[in-house]
């Protein structure tokens, strides 16, 4: 089974063998001439910014030195031991953390089951779902907190709904327990849609043939999707997993949007929390608070390729 | 061949990386200690003549919208005059001046959040006002205030705001209440809103952005204030404040006040239908509310002074036009500057954006002195008061925001809230 599962990779192309000839120099030469908008282009706008906003995260620099920008003393590391001597900070990281830690799963999980919903069970007004599933995703978000503050008032939609069944729901975004759980709730409905499009189109990339191979010998329904559906979804389940990781450390609009960070910190995320230093007008303390945000997302992506890619 | 790329490109931005590091350690060898441009007091003083030129102006919000209507007065004064407007989002405002002081790309002139002048001032960006240009005794004093750092004026105030307290007449009176004037009378008084029908006596945020409005305000009524008189060290860990955030909790302990916060909208339906009794805001509420509230609902409800201690100092807020240092046009910069603080200029815009007057004169003319609305706010304007212009007051007054919270929810005392919110304070550092 697990042969069937993984297809056989494809065989090495050998690598072409390193020779400067004059006529391989003058290729070069011209690779390089049609690659350099590029280049220039992500040198000047992506490469720049980003090395130098690293070495800013070196220096004391703020708003006073929006004029003089060279004029900044160098602090080393002071900027990132302040940072971990923030309680706000650790707080916000904590959030975060929280927020990936159980948004990621839910939203793989929930899209994964809309998914083979999709694919398997409904027939009827398939279309309607899908466009359902994935309006959230296209609509605006300053459309989506207005709607979404309708739900979570104290005597919205939702503690409308709970009452029915005699609950007293919590004021949602203005408790400090609860409104982290609204917020991860809106992300993961709000994400499952990119998601679910994702899993679609892998689903439809299962072989057909494996499924009836299966059949035969004598696979039930759970077995066939666990052992067949799912290592076949695994390239899409990894790249899923990571870029709703790495969106979800970044986890920035919903807390502006509904919460400003508030109450009493509880959905401060990290990436909040450097806006807010950016808006002070601290540069160079925001700098070092996003690279630590930078180094989370890298720490995160290479665990979950080594665990969700492991080679059988 | 792509192992060559790769090596070299790596080497590139090696060197690129190590060049910058270089540059920077060059050139960074500590601040110098003075802003690079203004001085003391203002340049070359500003002739009556016509203004000529082009003048580019940015002004945010509403006023970025209307402003165009007045300026074409200026113009029809001035005929070798071109005002240009640029409308600014208040959202973006604020960066949008940063990233224009970064890149040596800013307008003539800019309006500016009373607040900001600190902050922006700190970079040199900004012109000192030239000597004479205005006169400085004719604006309210907490007004001007807030355009002076480090005791030079940097532009002048345009508009200004402040808060008052709006009531619920019909309730006042069914609880036999007059509004109150001292601290012992306004808590009395909310209960009474209570008891004649309102769920919450007033509303008061518990926390969250720009809360700090509404207890400084208490502290400065006792005496207290934000910095010591020379300006180098914060004063929050006082009696004053203690017993500010003492008061300014007690609402909340005694179920007066709600411990939620009233987004903008949420607090006009509900001081309309009478959950609310009470609440503070600045002059744009009286509009909302009668044209919400429907015609008879003008004879329910009243402003007045805010209730004090030893004052009844309110908090002051507005809009202020700073000139660049950079500009191309200074001298029909500060005259289209000098003309904006006229007091005809200020009843004109009156009429065209509702912002009320920084010029004192103005006030005198029946508009404002015989609108029982906004008589209350010339009257308040005379003892109201702007938080220091200092470069980190942004930072400093999310720590009061958040720190208020903690004590409105009774997660820590008064006493503990003003040391933490000291101690914050004092790392942050003024700035200087």
């Amino acid at each position: 089974m697990t042969a069937l599962a993984s297809p056989a990779a494809p065989p090495r192309r050998p690598a072409p063998r390193v020779r400067s000839s004059r006529r391989e120099r003058r290729m070069t030469r011209t690779a390089w001439l049609f690659a350099a908008p590029f280049v220039i282009l992500f040198l000047v706008f992506m490469a720049g910014p980003i090395v130098g906003s690293f070495l800013m995260s070196f220096t004391d620099m703020t708003t006073r030195d929006l004029q003089t920008p060279f004029q900044v003393n160098i602090v080393g590391f002071d900027n990132y031991v302040r940072l971990f001597q923030d309680p706000r900070f650790l707080r916000s990281l904590l959030n975060t953390f929280t927020f990936v830690v159980v948004a990621v799963p839910l939203t793989i999980g929930l899209a994964l089951a809309v998914a083979l919903a999709l694919d398997k069970g409904i027939r009827r007004f398939r279309t309607v779902y899908r466009v359902g599933y994935y309006a959230p995703v296209v609509t605006s978000i300053v459309a989506i907190a207005i709607v979404w503050r309708f739900i979570l008032q104290p005597d919205g939609l939702l503690n409308g709904f709970l009452a029915v069944f005699g609950i007293q729901g919590p004021d949602w975004l203005q408790s400090p327990s609860w409104a982290l759980p609204s917020l991860i709730m809106m992300a993961v409905w709000r994400n499952i849609g990119t998601i679910m499009v994702i899993f679609l189109a892998a689903l439809q990339g299962v072989p057909r043939e494996h499924h009836e191979a299966a059949m035969v010998d004598g696979a039930n329904a759970w077995q066939r999707f666990w052992n067949i559906t799912i290592p076949a979804m695994r390239p899409a389940i990894l790249f899923s997993t990571v870029i709703t990781g790495i969106g979800f450390l970044q986890f920035f609009e919903e807390p502006y949007v509904m919460t400003q960070g508030g109450p009493l910190d509880a959905t401060l995320s990290t990436a909040m929390y450097t806006y807010d230093q950016f808006g002070f007008g601290n540069y160079a303390y925001a700098s070092a608070a996003s690279y630590v945000l930078f180094l989370a997302i890298v720490v995160l992506s290479l665990i979950q390729f080594r665990l969700i890619s492991r080679k059988d | 061949m792509t192992r060559t790329i790769t090596r070299r490109t790596s080497r590139l931005a090696a060197a690129g990386a190590v060049t910058l590091v270089g540059a920077l350690l060059l050139a960074g060898c500590g601040r110098t200690d003075s802003p690079t441009g203004g001085g003391e007091g203002g340049g070359d003083a500003i002739d009556d003549s016509p203004a000529t030129g082009t003048v580019e102006v940015w002004a945010m919000g509403n006023e970025g919208e209307v402003l165009d209507e007045l300026a074409a007065q200026f113009e029809e004064e001035n005929p070798d005059v071109t005002i240009e407007v640029t409308a600014v989002p208040w959202e973006s405002a604020h960066d949008r001046i940063a990233t224009a002081i970064a890149g040596g790309e800013t307008p003539d002139i800019s309006m500016l959040g009373t607040t900001w002048v600190g902050e922006f001032a700190a970079t040199g960006a900004f012109e000192p006002t030239p000597d004479g240009l205005v006169d400085e005794s004719s604006f309210f004093e907490g007004s001007w205030d807030t355009a002076v750092v480090d005791e030079v004026a940097y532009g002048v105030p345009w508009y200004v705001d402040t808060r008052v307290l709006y009531y619920r007449t019909d309730l006042a009176e069914k609880a036999g209440l007059e509004p109150p004037t001292t601290w012992e009378e306004y808590t009395a008084f909310t209960k009474g809103l209570q008891e004649a029908g309102a769920e919450w006596g007033v509303s008061l945020p518990p926390g969250g952005f720009d809360s700090w409005q509404y207890v400084t305000p208490l502290a400065w009524q006792q005496g207290g204030d934000i910095l010591n008189e020379d300006g180098t060290e914060f004063t929050f860990d006082t009696p004053e404040w203690e017993e500010a955030f003492a008061f300014y909790t007690s609402f909340f302990e005694d179920g007066i006040s709600e411990p939620r916060r009233l987004e903008g909208g949420e607090i006009e339906s509900a001081f309309i239908n009478g959950e609310v009794g009470a609440f503070y805001s600045g002059p744009f509420h009286v509009g909302l509310l009668l044209e919400q509230g429907g015609e008879d609902f003008a004879d329910k409800f009243g402003v007045a002074m805010v209730p004090g201690a030893d004052s009844r100092t309110s908090f002051t807020g507005g809009g202020n036009l700073a000139v660049f240092e950079d500009t191309e046009n200074r001298d029909a910069s500060w005259k289209f500057v000098r003309w904006l603080s006229e007091p005809e200029t200020q009843l004109a815009w009156y009429d065209i954006s509702t912002d009320l007057p920084s010029v004192q004169a103005a006030w005198d003319d029946p508009t404002f002195a015989e609108d029982p609305y906004l008589s209350v706010f010339g009257e308040q304007l005379q003892d109201s008061k702007a938080p220091p212009a200092i470069a980190t007051w942004a930072q400093v007054s999310a720590v009061i925001d958040q720190e208020l919270e903690k004590a409105t929810r009774g997660d820590t005392t008064p006493a503990d809230a003003i040391a933490a919110i000291q101690q914050q304070a004092t790392s942050i550092g003024t700035g200087k």
